[in-house]
């Protein structure tokens, strides 16, 4: 196939997949808060909505700074797409892609002015010292096949089995990241309704939609990312019922739970990666 | 091993001399991130932090002025290439000297500001930048004693790793994370991201987060698991 069309094709999948998994999301968590909640489509055209509503700037933003954060937040995660599906190139190539966007949702905070926005981004400042140790966890996957290649990673799989099985720790720790990126997750402090909505409050109009379009693909390739790295070749199919069943475990555990103030969600990361990290280590020896 | 499994494909190499460039997938990303990320520093405004007034309904109006704006940007610009140098360079040496002036420029960045809380947080933060820089050339000259060079091309060829290595692995490691100022040195730098100018802020956070990345490659190629 053609790369263009390839890529098009891939950024267009994970952004409408994103977006209605976000949707379902919002549905499990309702149906057990016994509310109706809304259409799995709502996410969808709320983000379409965006891109017909005016767009208005804070006469406080650092400018062109504060445009440029939010269509970046959309480049990164782009770019990760066709490092992830498109290329299956580096793991540690995602990894950098995941630091950028750590940055990119702490500047989008700080540079509309708003306290609000400010708090969140000190907030991303903190996540991100909890976040970035859970990413590295990856780094436990190289030690266990010896590549950071993905496609090199899915053809061990293929011979010697999944590595949720053999790395299970590894494996947790990085759905506790995917936890952590879900809206209304006990971890998502950036986001918190204490702050409004966080690094987002002051973005409107069109770059709400890119924000939006951003969290629906970066979304679809955190779970891309942990089921081919963790349960190697799958078909279409496998990919979608994987995403599926994640995002409705994440859906109960945000439902159940509270968001934890900040000091309390940074050290129950932490705790977790540093459990997963010398855990791991001590399997792989034994 | 070979580069090829961490970073992706060598793309290429720039021979400076003995100091030679090399640029695979992640390499390049990271360096051309970050001079994007600089560029856009370069021709951005500071925003106005709006904060309440205690007793009043009035609201208070946090700006950066002209000439700490000047100071701070130039300093910015600074550590965007250092940062950026950082990302490619194959050479021992230079990538300590880069993280230096990163942690170096980064206090400056911060220290111009007129805000007590975040002086204290940038002092805090200074102490642990210049502590760090022993460990940090430490661990580069004890490599370079236990194998012969301070290129990481050379280094990858190596067929052995012996404790001397690894010792100095551990050593550039600790200076790396003290000059960067990440955990568990990061609740500082929180403090010292308080204040306003966000496309200054930007940079340290990005600078930091970039050079551990770029440093889980370095330290992989130096210990060699396998």
């Amino acid at each position: 196939m053609n790369l263009m069309l390839n890529i098009l094709l891939n950024v267009i999948i994970a952004f409408l997949l994103g977006s209605l998994l976000f949707g379902l999301q919002r549905k499990v968590m309702a149906r057990i808060q016994k509310r109706p909640g809304p259409p799995i489509i709502q996410h969808l055209l709320h983000t379409l909505k965006f891109y017909i509503k005016e767009s208005s700037f804070p006469k406080t933003a650092a400018m062109p700074f504060y445009i440029a954060i939010a269509s970046i937040l959309c480049v990164i995660w782009v770019s990760a797409v066709i490092v992830g599906p498109v290329a299956q190139g580096s793991l540690l190539l995602i990894f950098a892609i995941y630091a950028l966007h750590k940055i990119v949702e702490h500047n989008a905070g700080s540079s509309s002015g708003s306290p609000y926005g400010k708090l969140s981004c000190v907030r991303a400042v903190f996540s991100a010292a909890a976040e970035v140790p859970l990413f590295a966890v990856l780094i436990i996957i190289f030690l266990k096949t010896r590549t950071m290649v993905i496609s090199d990673i899915i053809a061990y799989q293929a011979q010697n089995g999944a590595l949720l099985f053999t790395i299970p720790l590894a494996a947790l720790m990085f759905f506790v990241l995917i936890l952590s990126k879900a809206p209304y997750s006990p971890f998502a402090i950036t986001k918190g309704k204490d702050i409004i909505s966080g690094y987002e409050t002051e973005h409107f109009g069109l770059l709400r939609g890119y924000l939006m379009i951003s969290e629906s693909i970066a979304w679809y390739m955190l779970l891309w990312i942990f089921l081919t790295v963790f349960l190697g070749p799958l078909s279409l199919l496998g990919y979608l019922v994987g995403m599926v069943v994640i995002s409705v475990i994440v859906a109960f555990i945000n439902a159940t739970t509270p968001m934890l103030n900040p000091n309390h969600s940074i050290m129950v990361q932490v705790t977790m990666a540093f459990i997963g990290i010398v855990g791991s280590i001590i399997l792989l020896m034994l | 091993m070979d580069l090829a499994t961490i970073g992706g494909q060598l793309l290429g190499t720039i021979p400076l001399g003995d100091i030679v460039l090399y640029l695979t997938p992640f390499n390049l990303f990271m360096f051309g991130g970050t001079l994007a990320f600089t560029t856009l520093i370069a021709i951005s405004r500071t925003e106005t932090q709006v904060e309440a007034e205690f007793g009043t309904l009035k609201d208070k109006e946090v700006k950066v002025n002209l000439e700490e704006f000047k100071i701070r940007r130039f300093l910015a610009i600074v550590c965007g290439l250092a940062t950026a140098g950082a990302m490619i360079t194959g050479d021992l040496f230079n990538f300590t000297l880069f993280v230096t002036l990163i942690g170096i420029v980064n206090i400056g960045i911060v220290s111009a500001v007129r805000q007590v809380d975040v002086l204290n947080a940038a002092f805090q933060y200074g102490l642990i930048a210049m502590m760090a820089s022993l460990p940090l050339f430490g661990g580069a000259a004890v490599l370079l004693a236990s194998t012969g060079t301070l290129s990481l091309l050379e280094i990858v060829k190596l067929p052995y790793v012996t404790s001397m290595m690894t010792f100095g692995s551990l050593l550039l490691l600790m200076g790396i994370i003290g000059e960067t100022g990440v955990a568990p040195f990061y609740a500082t730098k929180a403090e010292m991201f308080r204040t306003p100018g966000s496309p200054f802020i930007l940079i340290i956070h990005l600078s930091s987060l970039l050079v551990i990345v770029r440093a889980i490659e370095v330290l992989l190629i130096i210990n060699k698991p396998f």
